[in-house]
This record gives C-alpha cells, structure tokens and sequence, in this order.
C-alpha cells in the first residue's frame, strides 16, 4: 500500500516545514502528503482567508472612518447571494480537510499485519518495554528500520497506574497509554540516510558480542497526558536502528558470565526506573533515598514502624521490608510520603530483586557476599546502560 | 425623550422618592450602603458585585500565570550541586519531584480559576446582569433573588475552591481526570475541590434559568424575538447551554465522590471502572461550555461593532441563529478531546461534527467584517478593542482546524499548540471582548468616562503582550513541547523566554487599564446619557439608570441596529446624523 511520498520540493514549503517543525518527519504516516502535509495545506488555507478578512477590515476601517457631520453612507444589510457563497466555499474546504485527516489516521491507526510487536508499559514516571526475548524493562528501544522496505513497529501499550500518552513528535503522532486495555501505536521509521545528520554510528558490546558500526538515530518520547509530579521528566529516547542490528541485538543472551550482585541491582535501579523517585545520596525525592538506610529503622505513615528490635532479632526483616516494598508498594507507606509507586510485582525477576535489595545494602556501607546469593552465576554486565545516555543528554554534558 | 443632562444630580443622593434616584446612589451611612449592597436584588448592582468579583479572580489566575511563565523561564534540569534553571526550587532538599508538585498545584489554581471561577461566569453574570434586563425593557431579571443567591453561591464556591487548592496542595489540573484524581491526591481535599466545583455550577445554573426566563416574559411591549439585540440572543443561547450542560458535570463529580467514598467501580480501572468513560462525562460538559465562554463574548462584538461604525449588522438573522446553531452543535463535539483515547468510528464520526462548529462560527466573522463596509467607523477604545477581537479570534479559529481534523490532531493532541489555539480563543476572544465591553458600557454602569487615550495605550499594550506570549506557543506546540510541562528539553528555550517576557507586557497592559479605570471613578468626566449614539434600550435611560431602569415603561418603536433613520436617544442630530430619506428608502 505506501509508498514513500514525497511532496514536490518547493522551497518555501521546505521552509515551512523547517518552521514549524525544524525537519520532515521520520515516519510514513508525517511525511510528504501525510501530516505534514495536510497541515501546511491548512497553514495555506488560513493564511488566505485571514489576510483576506484583516485587510479588508483595515482598509474600510480607515476608508469610512468617521467624519463629523457625515451621515454613513446607506448600505445593503444582508446579501442573500453573497451569505450563501461564504457558506458554502469553507464548508466544501472543510469537508477536503475532514477526509485529508481521516485518510491519515487511519494510516496512523491501522498497521498492516506484518509489524514487529513490542509491549510497552507506562508507569509513573517511565517507559518499560519488553521484546519478545523476555528481556526485563530497558528504556531505550532499539526499533527496526532497515533501507527499503521500510520495518514495521506495533507497541502494544498499557499503563500501569493512571492514563499516560506515548508521543514521539518526530513520528508526529501520539496514543493514550490506559490502565485497563491495550492500545496500538503503530508506525513505520524512515531509513537510516546518509544524507541525515543525525545519524550516527557507535560500537556495541553485551557480554562477550560486539558488534561494531551499528548505525543509529535517536528519537525523542515524551509523556502527553498530565500524569503528576515527575510528567515533565517521563521522557526517553527511541533509537531506530536496521532491522539486521535489531535482530542481533535481540539474539544475544543479557547475561552471561557471573557478575557482582551490587551491579546488577544498580542497573536494574537505573533502567527499571527507580531512580526517578529514589535518590543513593541521601538527597530529596518523590519516594525516600535509599542511602544509609539498611538495617536502619523505618517510620510509617501510620504511626508504626520497622524498629530496631525486629530489626535485630530478624537478619531477613529489611530484605523482606525490601522486596514487600517493590512488589506491594501500598502496603507499608514511610512517615512523610505519599503512596503513589506503582507495584513492580510481576515486572523484576528474582535476580533482578536480589540485585536491588544488594545494591540497597551496599549503599549502606556493607559488604555483599557474592557467592551466598543463587542465580548470580549466570548474570553478567549487559550492554551500556541507556539511562545513562538519556540522562547524560538531560544534563547537556553529552 | 429625556434630556442629557437629567439625573446627574441624582449621583448626590438623598432623593426622597425611593425608586426615583440612580441605582449608585447611596443609602445613608457607610454601613447601612454595605448594608444595602449586600441585599440588594437589583439586578445592576449584583451586576456590578459579580463584576468586581470575577475581575478579582481573574487576576489571582493571572498572578498563578506568571509564576508558571517565571518557573518556564529556563528549562530545569538536575545536576550534582542540584537544580538549575528552577524558580521553584525551595532551598536545600528540593528536588525535582518537589518543584513539579508545586508547578502542577500552581498550574491546577490557574485552569481553576480562569475556568469556574472567571470565564465561565464572567461576562454573562456581569455585564449580562447589568444589560439583558436594560436591553429588554425590563425592571430586573424574572428571579431578582434568586440572582443575588447565584451570587453569594459564587463568591462561597470560589473562596472555597481557592483555599481548597492553596491548603490541600491539589494538583489534579482543572480537568480532574480519573485514575490520576482519584488515586494521588489525598482524600478529604479531593472530595472539598469537589464540592467547590459542583456548588459553582448552582450559581451558573441560576443565571441560566434567570435569563432564559427574563428573555421569554419580560421583553418590552413591541419587542419581537428579531428585534432583540445580539447580545440578548447570545446570552439566550448561553442560557440554553448553562442549564443543560452544568448537571452533567454535577453528577459527574457526584459519581466520582461515590466511587471514592464507596469503592463503587465506575472510573477507577483498579475498581472495575473505566477512565475514558470519566472523560466522556467530563467532555460532555466542558465542551458545551467552552460555547459559555466565547457566545456571550460574540454578542459583545456585535454591539460594539454596530453602534460605532453606525451601521445595521449585515446578516443580522444570520447571526442570530448562528448562536443557536453553534449551542446546540456545542453538545455533539465532546469526542473531540479524546482523538487519542478512544476508538477509530468514534473520532471520525467526531471530527466530522466538530467541523460543523466552524462553518455558523465562519459566518459570523464574515458577518462582522461585512458590517464595517460603508459605516461611520470610529476608532473609540471599544471599536479597537473589537478589531482585536476579530484579529484574534480569527487566528484562534483558524489554528483549530488542524486540531479537528484527525491526523495532525494525532500529532498537536496535548501539546502547546492546544495551549495556544484556546488562549486565542479564550483570551484573544472572550477576554478581549469582555474589555471591549466594559469599555463600551462603563459610562452606562457608573455614569463616568475613561480617558480614552490612556486606555487605547493599554489595550495596544495588551495586544503586543498577548500575541508575544501565545503566538509562540504555537511554534513549540508544532516543535514537540508537550503541555502542562515543569521542565522541558533545551531546543525549546528561546521560545519559552519570548513567552515569558510576553506575559510581563500583557500584565503591564491590565495594570495601565486598572488605573484608568481607578482614575475614572475618581475624578472621571460625567458622561451624558448616550455617548456613543446606541440605538438599544440601555441607552434611553438616565445617565446612571435608576433604581428601577425607566421613567415609563419603554415601547419598542425601532429595531436596535436602524442607524440611518433613528437619532439615537439623548443625541443631538447634528452628532450622529442621519442620510437623506429618499436614500435609506431605496436600500429596503
């Protein structure tokens, strides 16, 4: 069915798009004749009728304006010819407009069978996603898009907590992320040109695979629908690379060798997006830090709390406050803080939990034993953490 | 006819005949005058209350703007030491959760107050209190006490909708949409903004009814339905939407206290609800009204437009049933707030219906500028103002086609292009005519004129300020900025610092009018009966209207637009005169 359309390159139309939306977009359904399109179209149409309108408001505004003792010259007051023709003209443009869009949306809306199926879950505040490898949440995507053909996406979307909305303005379109169905955003990327500059290359290592030359482009995410005190930092990047990379980079195993719990639950902490609300240095946050607090006792909003007694008499008693936390978060509310974390249950592996409550303890000063701890034999560092990249862009020191 | 210069003396007071002395005149002592407002069911004087009332709160919206313009000022962005860039920022411990809390609690008072407590009863409850009875004939509204009740119910709801979001630190925006309402803020503010809301809606329901009833029984003797003036069918179809639109957002908030209260599952996905059904319900009513805002506000228009460039409106039954159109299509658009969140038939069936608003909206504006052919245009601050409203308004329809048909919407949905499409058409329209009105009849409600060439200053103030604050966000909109946004990404920051210091020019601008309207009241010029040379009722009265709006009972001999064979009431021929008969005869 498409076909990459593009419109014929006027330079004031190029110079439009770059107006209002600084480059063409990098989707099949923005590009060309699509949304972009379709608005610069509507930026025409209301261009001619607004000068239209405003001088001749300024013209007669100045040719009658008042001059003592001058009486207004009679004039008709309606014109049933001329009443007709001004109904009539928009309503036929409109009508062109109302078929222009809905031709788009569909294309937007309805995906061809084909597409590579992603699940996407929103939460407060960040993006988890999960590839048919049964990878855990990782917020960079690497999405396919090779030269020609042209890959397919579909995210199958679900919100976790409240609505959220998926947007990524260089696909120029955007869908509702609901907690209690799916919905599909769908789209096809543009390929990865050379004539594009911000395409760039990079060397990817995950355990012992690299895989050198891997070309990318990176896209922005951001969260549209009002979703609470961290809305405006629910952003992440999409990074469209070809479908050969895509497929490598599914294929290879996340973790290898053994590695050190405490990194595991580091990269877990970044990439799982606790480090939205929980700070490891001691500094304020949505939820409590998470430095200097193990085996520490723990007020809770409803006057109780983890004392030291149980604390000594039971060596489980914060492992156990640890994992009810992530996966129950409602359960028990620390003095101070509102519930709003949403459950993790069903979303972090054991190890991945084991990791955490590692990382929590090592942020308290103590020592893990590595080998006490089953499962970590089979883990190993995977590839660079993507948090890292987001947030090394958000400080601007990249 | 009665003269210009009756009923000046009038403004001293201590007249003996009780319904015989202007409507401003003192009643004695201090308290006792306070007394007497406070009571009053004179519908000019709770016009005047209200007036006074909504001015006042849309300047506490408009101080929560300009925080959230300071705090947009630089992106915020965290770094090692702590936050940059934050206005917000409180100290050491803050982080930049604290500061997105505190930006949504301000933004949610600013939605708040510009919506329930500002636009939505601004310029029906004043200056339509004032006028519609004048307009028709009338002594006072159909239910003068049932007016004063709207008003007190106003000034309870606001205060408490105010101290509610102030104290309980309600972050929900003005829009309260279900799960994140129901499940962040803490339960006993939710449920008092709440009741805020829904005790607001009685005072917006009782002026509806008032004026419906007012319209249909209290015309004066020879008023026809098309000898109205616009302004009244406006206000009639505001009316018409006011009573059947405000239940639905009362039951709305209703059934989101039971399901808070009861755990009954009608939102809440946790509890087996739905949230797009909570949107559907609040759109239901929050479309319609968006109508509240911006009818009464075209009625001004076509006042103002008609009596200073001395001409007969061109279409006036166009626009007339162009306000009736446009309410009763008002009622079959809601979907278009949820391209994004509902199915495919749905927002295609919606699309197609919201177009159906702008074709009447298209006429009247088409209407309007054909009006200004072959007039007697002067350029007073009223007329000026009415100019920027077609300016204005002219860009905010436009930028709402690409929000209404399907694609690009999928794209602008809840960015800053949406910001700035309604700042056009709810401050480019409504608030810009809401001024032209007051302008155009304060020497009507308190005797006296303004200096003209200090409010013309202001209003061209306000016209560069606004369009360097909105005009700007349509380019961050089209760009990626999502809205209702703390901190943002680095490409948008130029434009964000051009909207910002746009809004410090627009607040410059209300502060010029503010003075010039304190200087009017205090040492103004008296204004004779009828400045502007109007041919509608309001202008037969005194200067200052009496207690009782008319001498005699007035009979309605011409239409309210027939410029070129009426002498305006209280005007010298010689002023305002009239083209030679054999000429006006061939016209009809």
């Amino acid at each position: 069915m498409m076909t990459m359309t593009r419109m014929p390159t006027l330079a004031i139309h190029d110079f439009l798009i770059d107006l209002f939306f600084r480059r063409p977009a990098d989707s099949d359904v923005g590009v060309g004749w699509g949304t972009d399109g379709l608005f610069i179209f509507i930026w025409w149409v209301g261009v001619f009728f607004f000068v239209l309108l405003m001088a001749l408001m300024g013209w007669w505004a100045w040719k009658y304006r008042r001059i003592p003792g001058k009486a207004a010259e009679p004039s008709p007051s309606h014109n049933t010819a001329l009443e007709i023709t001004w109904t009539v003209i928009p309503t036929l443009i409109l009508v062109v407009i109302i078929f222009w869009g809905y031709n788009g949306y569909l294309r937007a809306q309805m995906p061809e069978g084909n597409a590579e199926q992603i699940d996407l879950t929103a939460y407060k505040w960040g993006w988890g996603m999960t590839y048919d490898t049964g990878l855990g949440a990782d917020e960079t995507v690497p999405l396919g898009s090779s030269e020609v053909p042209v890959f397919y996406m579909l995210l199958k979307m679900s919100s976790q907590d409240v609505i959220h909305s998926f947007w990524v303005p260089d696909f120029r379109t955007k869908l509702d992320v609901i907690p209690n169905r799916f919905t599909p955003y769908s789209f096809r990327t543009l390929p990865l040109e050379d004539s594009d500059n911000r395409v760039q290359t990079r060397t990817v290592q995950i355990a012992d695979s690299v895989r050198e030359n891997v070309r990318y482009r990176d896209h922005w995410i951001f969260c549209a629908e009002y979703c609470g005190d961290l809305h405006s930092e629910m952003g992440a990047i999409m990074r469209v690379v070809s479908k050969e990379d895509f497929e490598w980079w599914k294929s290879v195993p996340r973790y290898g060798a053994s590695t050190n719990p405490v990194e595991v639950g580091e990269k877990v902490y970044i990439a799982s997006g606790c480090a939205t609300c929980h700070s490891v240095d001691g500094s304020a946050g949505t939820g409590p830090t998470w430095y200097q607090v193990y085996n520490r006792p723990v007020p809770f909003a409803d006057g109780s709390e983890l004392s030291q007694a149980e604390i000594d008499a039971d060596p489980l008693a914060w492992d156990n406050y640890i994992r009810e936390s992530i996966l129950y978060p409602a359960a028990k509310i620390h003095a101070g803080y509102a519930n709003q974390m949403p459950s993790y249950d069903g979303r972090l592996s054991d190890v991945e939990l084991r990791g955490l409550i590692a990382y929590i303890r090592s942020l308290s000063g103590l020592d893990v034993e590595t080998e006490n701890i089953p499962g970590f034999e089979q883990l190993d560092e995977a590839a660079e953490s993507p948090q890292a990249s987001i947030d090394a862009q958000t400080n601007g020191e990249s | 006819m009665t003269t210009v210069d009756r009923g000046l003396d009038h403004l001293q007071g201590g007249h003996d005949e009780h319904h015989d002395v202007p409507y401003l005149t003192a009643k004695g002592g201090p308290i006792a005058t306070v007394w007497d407002w406070m009571t009053t069911v004179d519908h000019k004087k709770i016009g005047v209350m209200y007036l006074f009332s909504v001015l006042f709160m849309f300047f506490l919206g408009g101080v929560a703007a300009l925080m959230l313009r300071i705090e947009l000022f630089e992106p915020t962005r965290q770094t090692a030491a702590g936050l940059t860039g934050a206005a917000f920022a409180g100290g050491e411990g803050s982080s930049v959760g604290a500061v997105g809390k505190f930006y949504n609690t301000v933004m949610t008072m600013h939605g708040a107050i510009m919506v329930f407590m500002f636009i939505v009863p601004g310029i029906p409850a004043s200056l339509g209190n004032f006028f519609l009875p004048l307009q028709l004939g009338a002594k006072d509204v159909a239910f003068p006490r049932m007016n004063l009740a709207s008003w007190y119910i106003y000034v309870f709801g606001s205060f408490f909708g105010v101290y509610v979001i102030l104290t309980g630190v309600v972050d929900t925006c003005w829009t309260v949409s279900s799960p994140y309402s129901t499940s962040t803020t803490g339960q006993p503010q939710f449920i008092a903004m709440i009741l805020a809301v829904f005790v607001l809606g009685f005072s917006s329901i009782f002026t509806g009814l008032n004026f419906i009833v007012t319209v249909h029984k209290l015309r004066a003797p020879g008023m026809g339905w098309f000898d109205m003036p616009l302004f009244i069918w406006a206000l009639y179809a505001t009316s018409i939407i006011q009573v059947l639109a405000t239940p639905v957002i009362g039951v709305t908030f209703l059934l989101l206290l039971f399901e808070r209260l009861f755990q009954i599952g009608i939102f809440d996905p946790g509890l087996g609800g739905d949230p797009v059904l909570f949107q559907h319900f609040f759109w239901f009513y929050s479309h319609p009204v968006v109508y509240v805002m911006i009818l009464p506000a075209m009625g001004i228009i076509s006042e103002v437009l008609a009596v200073h460039s001395r001409k007969r409106l061109f279409g006036y039954r166009a626009i007339a049933f162009s306000s009736l159109a446009i309410a009763a299509v008002s009622f079959l658009v809601w979907g278009h707030h949820m391209f994004t969140s509902q199915g495919e038939l749905a927002a295609t069936i919606f699309s197609a219906l919201t177009f159906l608003v702008a074709i009447p909206t298209a006429v009247k504006v088409f209407n309007w500028i054909a009006t200004l052919y072959k007039g007697s245009i002067a350029l007073t601050t009223p007329m000026l103002y009415a100019m920027q409203f077609l300016f204005l308004f002219s860009i905010g329809g436009l930028t709402g086609l690409p929000l209404g048909a399907l694609s690009t919407d999928l794209h602008l949905h809840d960015s800053y292009f949406v910001v700035a499409h309604f700042h056009y058409v709810m401050f480019g329209g409504t608030v810009i005519a809401f001024l032209a009105g007051i302008h155009h009849w304060w020497p009507k409600m308190f005797g006296r004129m303004y200096n003209e060439f200090w409010a013309k200053i202001a209003s061209l103030i306000v016209f560069v300020g606004f369009n360097l604050t909105f005009f700007t966000q349509f380019f961050l909109g089209t760009q990626g900025m999502p809205r209702r946004y703390a901190s943002y990404v680095d490409d948008f920051q130029l434009l964000h610092q051009i909207s910002t210091v746009g809004s410090f020019i627009l607040a410059a601008g209300f502060f010029v009018h503010l003075f010039v309207f304190i200087h009017s009241l205090v040492v103004g010029e008296r204004a004779g009966q009828n400045p502007w040379g109007g041919l509608t009722l309001e202008w037969e009265t005194d200067p200052v209207p009496l207690e009782h709006n008319f001498r005699h009972e007035p009979v309605v001999r011409h239409g309210p637009y027939d410029f070129e064979s009426v002498v305006p009431p209280g005007c010298d021929e010689k002023e305002f005169p009239l083209p030679p008969k054999d000429e006006v005869r061939t016209i009809h």
